[in-house]
């Protein structure tokens, strides 16, 4: 920005350049020697620092940490990820008065690394932890443990056309492999009859940044199309075969509104919110399904999942493609990830007094109270037997081995 | 220090300043101001390693490299990003820098007086705009005008060169953010070379004229070689803030992270790629990736800036003040 402010100002050729043209026959040269000199120097002095590895530090310097996470006041707790759940995360700790709970919404990715160093008491993130992530978790490992639920939905910006057009996972997939390139096709023409689709080409959204929002996304299309799944497969990132990237929910769904004949994919919540036209997708009963909170709690119900343990793999838990008739087919989880025992993961960083405030905080979240503010926010609140298997994986939370003792307020 | 006797010889080697205790403050603190610039550079790169050891002790050099970035696959290749960088600087440079010369000569040699400040400081207002406003002006005005008819138009007359292939309805593309770079680059040009032209002597001019010389054979045989350092030095300030223009870019360039095919796909610049990245880097070297790749970013800068002064200093040595 420097530049900016040097074009901004008049003086810096005139006089400069006029004694600098005078001085330049003999100066020039030194200046240049001088300038490279430095230069080198400071190459050599960090190469040697490299070496001689002054670099090596603790952990957890990369910025992203949300400040004061191992605060001394025992009644303060810190959590930091996903922006889906961002806000429904804010409306709880803002209700929650046993303790002061603060949360940085930095996106999953940064919520599953802040857990990782240890910089934040939860993490929380839309996708769950892949092997590699597992791996990295230092010991004692920590719980998975699903809060509330989202589903992803096609947005676009088709003017005139009015009520929710319709997609199937096969349409999609073509679509987002560049098979499919204008609007006015036979395959999705047969799909929306009575619909005119503008002779158009289609501009492609995605996410630029990794995100829950694509894992669920990139699954959908994976269970849809066998080219998508072996050239693409599902994960948070995507070598996106055609389209531009935005950042975040928020950044697709801009980058929609103001850019004629695009497509692109977003949480339930921001298409609700910004008021963008989203579309019905086909579920595997052939039903057309205008994703609301009855359809996605429909979905995550009777996709009848069965948890693997509270610290083992899940990547695989999937609530997509439910088998009910009415069942939304996008549907996902959303996760926080905890240490199993706070004593040995922070040692004296946390005292027993803020990992009692914590565990009741999380047996709030997933109890009554903390999820009868999901609705109004458009997520689902959790089922029944997801709240039992959730407050039995709390409960096996401990500190240096001894059960923590629990006191959820009301 | 008696004040009776301002000038009394303490020593031969002081007669001409006496060691005032104001003038070793003065100098103690510009003092830290200089070696605090340095410091500040140094501690820069030293992060910018540090956060990059990981992928440095991992892959070395070997991603300036690689042609492929996808993170959930653990492979970290720059050569998009790079090339994105260099592609769009180089095609604003491209855009700017006539424009700007011709401003410049304009507001110098041609126009009259009266109008001369004005447009000077209307030109100048150009570079008090925040980027992120140049930013919104490209997604909101210049990528929908590019979808509708530039790209088509572009890749029907000059398709046959090939660098307007591929399909033109994406509005944000390596050319809309080079348009929008260029904009952002001409003030700078314009006032580097405007001043460096005013400050050419009357004289040079109207010997010139003198000779019989057409306004176009004074401007290129007179003016221009005796402003060139001046042109020069500002040519280079527009390229650095071409080459680490963050905010404008990401807002107009597509952030495709893939190796464009054209002129008119989207594709991802280095810093772009930075900011978007990296609160939502998922995978363990995913960050120390991006720290390698901002200490590329700034060895391109360094290299172009070193270079720059390199010509400078020859141009200067070779045309020595303009014709004798």
């Amino acid at each position: 920005m420097s530049s900016t402010q040097a074009g901004t100002n008049t003086p810096p050729g005139s006089d400069s350049d006029s004694t600098m043209m005078r001085r330049k026959k003999g100066g020039g040269r030194g200046v240049m020697i001088a300038v490279v000199a430095v230069v080198v120097v400071i190459i050599l002095i960090l190469v040697g620092g490299y070496a001689a590895g002054w670099f090596k530090t603790s952990t957890g310097s990369g910025g992203t940490g949300s400040g004061g996470c191992k605060s001394p006041t025992p009644a303060t707790l810190s959590g930091a990820g996903s922006t889906l759940v961002a806000p429904l995360m804010f409306q709880w700790s803002a209700v929650y008065t046993s303790s002061t709970v603060g949360y940085s919404s930095v996106g999953s990715g940064a919520g599953i690394s802040d857990i990782t160093s240890k910089t934040v008491d939860y993490g929380a993130s839309d996708a769950p932890l892949n092997p590699p992530q597992r791996t990295a978790i230092p010991s004692p490992g920590v719980v998975t443990i699903p809060e509330s639920i989202g589903a992803a939905v096609p947005i676009y910006n088709l003017p005139g056309i009015s009520g929710h057009l319709r997609f199937t996972g096969q349409v999609l997939a073509a679509i987002y492999l560049g098979d499919m390139t204008n609007w006015n096709n036979s395959a999705l023409q047969t799909i929306n009859p009575g619909v005119t689709l503008p002779n158009a080409n289609i501009v492609v959204v995605h996410r630029s940044d990794g995100s829950g929002t694509t894992f669920a996304w990139s699954s959908f299309l994976a269970a849809a199309n066998a080219t998508w799944k072996t050239t693409y497969g599902h994960s948070t990132t995507i070598n996106w075969p055609v389209g531009i990237g935005a950042k975040g929910n928020a950044g697709v769904t801009e980058t929609v509104q103001v850019t004629s004949d695009a497509i692109g994919y977003v949480d339930i919540n921001y298409a609700l919110t910004n008021g963008v036209a989203f579309g019905a997708v086909q579920n595997p009963s052939g039903n057309y399904i205008v994703a609301n909170i009855t359809n996605i709690a429909s979905a995550v119900k009777d996709a009848n999942v069965v948890f693997p343990s509270p610290t083992g793999d899940w990547y695989n838990v999937t609530v997509e493609n439910a088998p009910g008739a009415q069942d939304y087919p996008i549907a996902t989880y959303t996760y926080l990830f905890v240490y199993t025992d706070l004593g040995k993961a922070y040692g004296s960083s946390m005292s027993l007094s803020t990992a009692e405030n914590l565990v009741n905080f999380l047996l709030w979240i997933v109890g009554p109270t903390g999820q009868s503010y999901a609705a109004p926010l458009y997520y689902v609140p959790l089922s029944p037997a997801t709240v039992t298997y959730d407050t039995t994986t709390i409960d096996s939370i401990t500190y240096n081995g001894a059960a923590i003792t629990t006191c959820v307020p009301s | 220090m008696t004040r009776g006797n301002p000038f009394r010889p303490s020593s031969s080697r002081r007669t001409l300043r006496a060691p005032r205790i104001g003038d070793r403050i003065f100098f103690v603190l510009t003092l830290i101001g200089a070696l605090g610039v340095v410091a500040v550079l140094i501690a820069v790169v030293a992060a910018l390693f540090h956060g990059a050891q990981p992928a440095l002790q991992q892959y070395g050099f070997s991603p300036v490299f690689g042609r492929i970035w996808n993170p959930s696959d653990y492979v970290y290749g720059f050569v998009p990003f790079i090339l994105g960088t260099l592609v769009t600087s180089t095609i604003a440079l491209l855009i700017s820098v006539p424009l700007s010369l011709g401003a410049a000569i304009f507001l110098t040699q041609h126009a009259p007086l009266w109008l001369r400040e004005p447009v000077a400081q209307v030109i100048q207002l150009l570079a008090a705009i925040p980027s992120v406003v140049y930013g919104l002006w490209g997604l909101i005005i210049i990528t929908p005008l590019m979808a509708a008819d530039v790209n088509p138009a572009l890749a029907s007359y000059l398709g046959w060169t090939g660098l307007f292939g591929g399909p033109t309805n994406y509005g944000e593309n390596l050319l809309t953010a080079s348009i929008v770079l260029s904009i952002m680059t001409v003030p700078t040009i314009t006032a580097f070379s405007r001043d460096a032209m005013e400050a050419v002597p009357r004289s040079q001019k109207e010997a010139a004229i003198s000779l019989g010389a057409t306004h176009w054979e004074v401007t290129r045989r007179s003016i221009v070689p005796y402003a060139r350092s001046g042109i020069v030095a500002g040519i280079v300030l527009g390229l650095g803030r071409a080459l680490g223009e963050t905010m404008a870019v990401t807002m107009t360039i597509g952030n495709r992270n893939a190796i464009p095919t054209s002129l008119l796909s989207p594709a991802q610049s280095i810093p772009s790629l930075i900011a978007t990245d990296y609160f939502e880097a998922i995978t363990p070297n995913e960050i120390p990736a991006l720290f390698e790749m901002a200490l590329i970013l700034l060895l391109i800068t360094l290299a172009v800036n070193i270079g720059a002064r390199a010509i400078l200093a020859r141009l200067a040595l070779g045309s020595g003040v303009g014709a004798e």
